[in-house]
């Protein structure tokens, strides 16, 4: 029988919280062990250079020196998040290809020791010519960054659909822009930090932050050539990921390394500069966009060309190249599409997804429906309904959207954010304007299966519930408590949880590219369902009833019906163990698309089971003195399925649009030196502070999607995207001109108006 | 380098250490006295992780040398709870209000909030959001943080 949710849905505190604000949780740079070393890492001082001889002899010989590595020391074993873009070496032996790579390292008694033995390591290192852009790496006839890539191309990914010269030639209007941005970066909150001890058999425990230790631990046993059941990944707090925590770092392979050789404990903490430079950051883009449209607004054609600064090795290249299309191309409805993305290698630090990845791309899109509407005499809101993405609906590439809220997205906010009041209609140097973007939820990306879950019901009737899911500070952690205690009509306080640990627990995808609620969320809840029923077998039988009759609520099972008539869940656990039929559970799940998809060789078919839409509106103005932009609200509404816990999710769009449109779209840029990037430092690369955010309203629409967990799919990463959006339509709208290179920093848009003024 | 002797009152407890003189205040407190409620995140002194609390004032642990505050009594997260182990106002606050992600500003945000509340016991939201701009958080987007804040004067 079922019965009404009563948890979900509930604003309930987060289970981790208590620990947090305490000072008690403990993340990665806080572990202390007895004989611990402290790790540190030789760079590289050049950008392209080919190794000759790297000298270590002077850095052993130092007291306190315990270990010293470099390429000699590495079994060779490349890097790579596919096969065919094996092409990184954690610590290169004959090769560097950016500013600040790692070449070597050393780990000692003490910082100081440590940074003395950096300095007495030699390097002979033979430069070779480097680049710095995609264009200038593509022109070059220098020796290639990486051999068999003609030009430097890392990733071509092209998709074409339906007729688009047939469209274009259909269209009433057609318009084309290029649209640029900069490199932007995670910020995490905690530097990047990694612990390592081997014990005497030969098993390796490491701590680091991470986005999934299961999908870690596969590739560090592959580099360290050991076992993968020895590498033993634990559960630790994790400072914030963003995107930039999903890889194998560096640090992990070397901090490894480094305990092997020792043979004591060893802790490597990045400091902020490295934490920019040397995990991931985000790629900068060069898209031109060229879309047709009807009378109406319609979209009738779209060919899209973009150019990505990938950096110096591929990482996740090929879904990188991908993402930014396919998450247009499941908002907004499009016949007639051509893509062709280009991921291109230069000899900078290394590009990896971000959170708002490819914000030129998903402005570009909307700043352009901006313009033709205007062309058209339609507003921005009209333009985004007549084209929304609809249920039902099958994406340009194939994959079918099975819940899609985004046409009441768009007119809740426009509605909440008083739209048709102000829009046209607001003082000068004020300026409104709308962000509309989708997101995958649940995408396996060809190398990683589902999750699974295990339950185990203790003897006073709370259970522990063991999943591969983590928690990187978004409240995964929360999440699954939720889940079960909802199933198994418990309080949250009963349920323990043991994630995230390699050893442990069962495989899981990793909390990255929004999967872990609806795979990870949906194996607790099965897991929970499963124990539920043998539950419900053992008291069928006590009670001489149909398990299909019973109810479980408020720690009793009942036969629903008749209140009078219940045995305790405790005593039902018991019976269980007493008879020989001890409760446990076990669930797992594992996202329905069609494995045949590739990113690159066959981009079509059902590439993720759900998909979740959001539109962000924006309202700003502009000092047409200094350039500075005042974002005055922000209404953000989104279809995440199901909202599990409103306050968690609240959280997730907050901190979307301070990531997404605040500082994504104001402030943060990384600026160069040839290739040493000149702003690392929390103090030169500009986040949002508390008193830069605006009124925000949070709109959260369900959509239900069959497939989620009572209908959810993700929390707000459709807000990070559409914020983004938002802000560079406000502006547009603010300063009666469209600037097309983002950020939209206080220089870009004096320019923008001084030039509009020339233009008259 | 040589160490020197220094008495460090922490928390109400009192420290008796040797310890190198360049060490700031925030790696005595982590490594030496094993309180690592207190974060690094920029090393700067600009992203407010090391906040830790001197006779009552905010201070960056980050730039402070650890020799600088014998003779202070320093206020960590760990130190936070009432005499009775109840959690403050303001820690718990953070928790129903859900201005807790990630949890790495947290400690640094608490002893700015409390900080600030001793200063200003009846702010406006602008004070508040003033008041924590040598503080990032890079998950919240700060709205709850406020929130919380702003609840805790109210109950005063």
């Amino acid at each position: 029988m079922k019965k009404a949710h009563t948890l979900i849905g509930e604003r309930v505190p987060r289970v981790d919280s208590l620990a947090k604000v305490t000072g008690e949780v403990r993340f990665s740079g806080d572990l202390i062990f007895p004989r611990m070393l402290v790790g540190m890492v030789k760079r590289s001082p050049l950008a392209h250079a080919r190794i000759l001889h790297v000298d270590t002899s002077r850095a052993e010989k130092l007291k306190g020196v315990k270990a010293v590595v470099a390429g000699k020391d590495t079994a060779g074993v490349k890097w790579g998040v596919f096969g065919y873009t094996q092409d990184m070496e954690l610590l290169p032996r004959d090769k560097i290809r950016y500013f600040g790579e790692e070449i070597a390292a050393v780990a000692a008694v003490d910082e100081d020791t440590a940074m003395e033995a950096l300095n007495l390591i030699t390097l002979d290192l033979e430069e070779l010519p480097a680049v710095y852009d995609p264009f200038e790496s593509m022109a070059s006839e220098g020796p290639p960054i990486h051999e068999g890539y003609p030009n430097n191309i890392n990733i071509h990914v092209h998709i074409d659909v339906g007729d688009i010269e047939k469209g274009f030639r259909d269209s009433h209007l057609v318009r084309e822009d290029t649209f640029t941005a900069d490199e932007d970066s995670y910020f995490q909150g905690e530097p990047y930090a990694a612990v390592a001890r081997f014990d005497d058999a030969g098993n390796l425990e490491m701590w680091m932050p991470n986005a999934g230790p299961h999908m870690k631990a596969k590739p560090l046993a592959n580099l360290l050539q050991m076992p993968l059941h020895k590498v033993r990944l634990r559960k630790i707090a994790i400072g914030g990921a963003f995107g930039g925590r999903s890889e194998i770092s560096p640090a992990d392979y070397i901090c490894a390394l480094l305990a092997r050789k020792s043979g004591r404990p060893v802790k490597i903490v990045y400091t902020r500069e490295e934490n920019s430079v040397n995990i991931r950051m985000g790629h900068a883009l060069v898209t031109t966009i060229k879309t047709g449209v009807d009378s109406k607004g319609r979209v009738l054609a779209r060919d899209i060309t973009c150019y990505m600064d990938g950096g110096a090795y591929s990482s996740t290249g090929p879904i990188a190249t991908s993402v930014p299309f396919l998450c247009m191309e499941q908002a907004y409805r499009m016949d007639n599409v051509r893509y062709n993305g280009y991921r291109i290698f230069t000899n900078k630090p290394v590009r990896g997804m971000i959170r708002m990845h490819g914000r030129s791309f998903a402005c570009g899109v909307d700043l352009q429906l901006d313009m033709l509407g205007k062309e058209l005499g339609i507003d921005p809101v009209t333009m985004r309904l007549v084209n929304a993405r609809r249920a039902g609906d099958f994406t340009p590439t194939g994959s079918h959207v099975a819940s899609c809220a985004l046409t009441e997205c768009i007119e809740k906010a426009a509605e909440k954010a008083g739209w048709k009041e102000k829009y046209g209609n607001l003082p000068a140097w004020r300026g409104i304007g709308i962000g509309v973007n989708s997101v995958q939820t649940g995408f396996p990306l060809g190398i990683r299966g589902g999750s699974q879950a295990f339950i185990k019901f203790n003897e006073d009737g709370g259970v522990t519930l063991i999943s591969g899911v983590v928690d990187n500070g978004q409240g995964n952690d929360n999440m699954l408590v939720q889940v079960v205690a909802e199933e198994l009509g418990l309080e949250v306080s009963d349920v323990t949880l043991i994630t995230a640990d390699t050893e442990v627990t069962p495989n899981d995808p990793g909390s990255y590219s929004m999967v872990s609620t609806f795979a990870g969320g949906n194996a607790a809840r099965l897991a929970a369902v499963d124990a539920r029923n043998k539950l419900f077998e053992i008291a069928a039988k006590a009670m001489e009833a149909n398990p299909d009759d019973l109810v479980l609520e408020n720690k009793k099972i009942f036969v629903a019906g008749s209140s009078d008539k219940f045995l305790s869940l405790q005593k039902v656990v018991r019976m269980g163990l007493i008879q020989g039929h001890p409760v446990s559970g076990e669930g797992h799940y594992a996202p329905k698309v069609d494995q045949r998809r590739e990113w690159v060789k066959n981009p079509k078919g059902q590439l993720s089971e759900a998909f979740s839409f959001g539109a962000t509106i924006a309202e700003v103005e502009v000092d047409p003195e200094t350039g500075m932009v005042k974002t005055l609200e922000v209404t953000a509404a989104q279809d995440v399925g199901r909202a599990i816990n409103p306050m968690v999710l609240e959280g997730q769009f907050e901190g979307s649009i301070a990531m997404g449109g605040q500082g994504g779209m104001l402030t943060e840029y990384h600026f160069w030196d040839k290739g040493r990037c000149l702003n690392p430092t929390q103090l030169e690369y500009k986040v949002p502070l508390a008193a830069d955010m605006p009124k925000i309203n949070n709109i959260i629409v369900e959509s239900l999607d069959p497939a989620g967990p009572y209908g959810a799919k993700e929390a707000a990463m459709s807000i990070a995207m559409s914020a983004a959006q938002a802000y560079a339509s406000a502006i547009a709208d603010a300063i009666g001109t469209t600037i097309k290179d983002f950020p939209m920093t206080p220089d870009k848009i004096l320019a923008a108006i001084e030039s509009k003024k020339e233009k008259g | 380098m040589k160490k020197i002797p220094l008495v460090l009152s922490v928390n109400g407890e009192e420290y008796d250490i040797y310890i190198p003189p360049n060490r700031t205040l925030l790696e005595v407190l982590r490594e030496e006295l094993e309180l690592t409620g207190t974060k690094e995140g920029c090393g700067e002194g600009v992203c407010g992780s090391c906040t830790v609390l001197c006779d009552g004032f905010p201070i960056r642990s980050c730039l402070t040398l650890a020799a600088e505050v014998q003779g202070t009594e320093i206020t960590t997260v760990e130190g936070l709870k009432n005499e009775d182990g109840q959690l403050d106002l303001v820690q718990q606050s953070f928790i129903d209000r859900g201005a807790v992600q990630c949890g790495f500003c947290t400690p640094g945000m608490l002893m700015s909030a409390k900080a600030f509340l001793n200063r200003n016991p009846s702010p406006s939201e602008d004070d508040v959001r003033k008041g924590l701009s040598g503080n990032i958080c890079r998950c919240t987007g700060y709205t709850k943080i406020v929130e919380a804040i702003m609840e805790v004067a109210k109950k005063k």
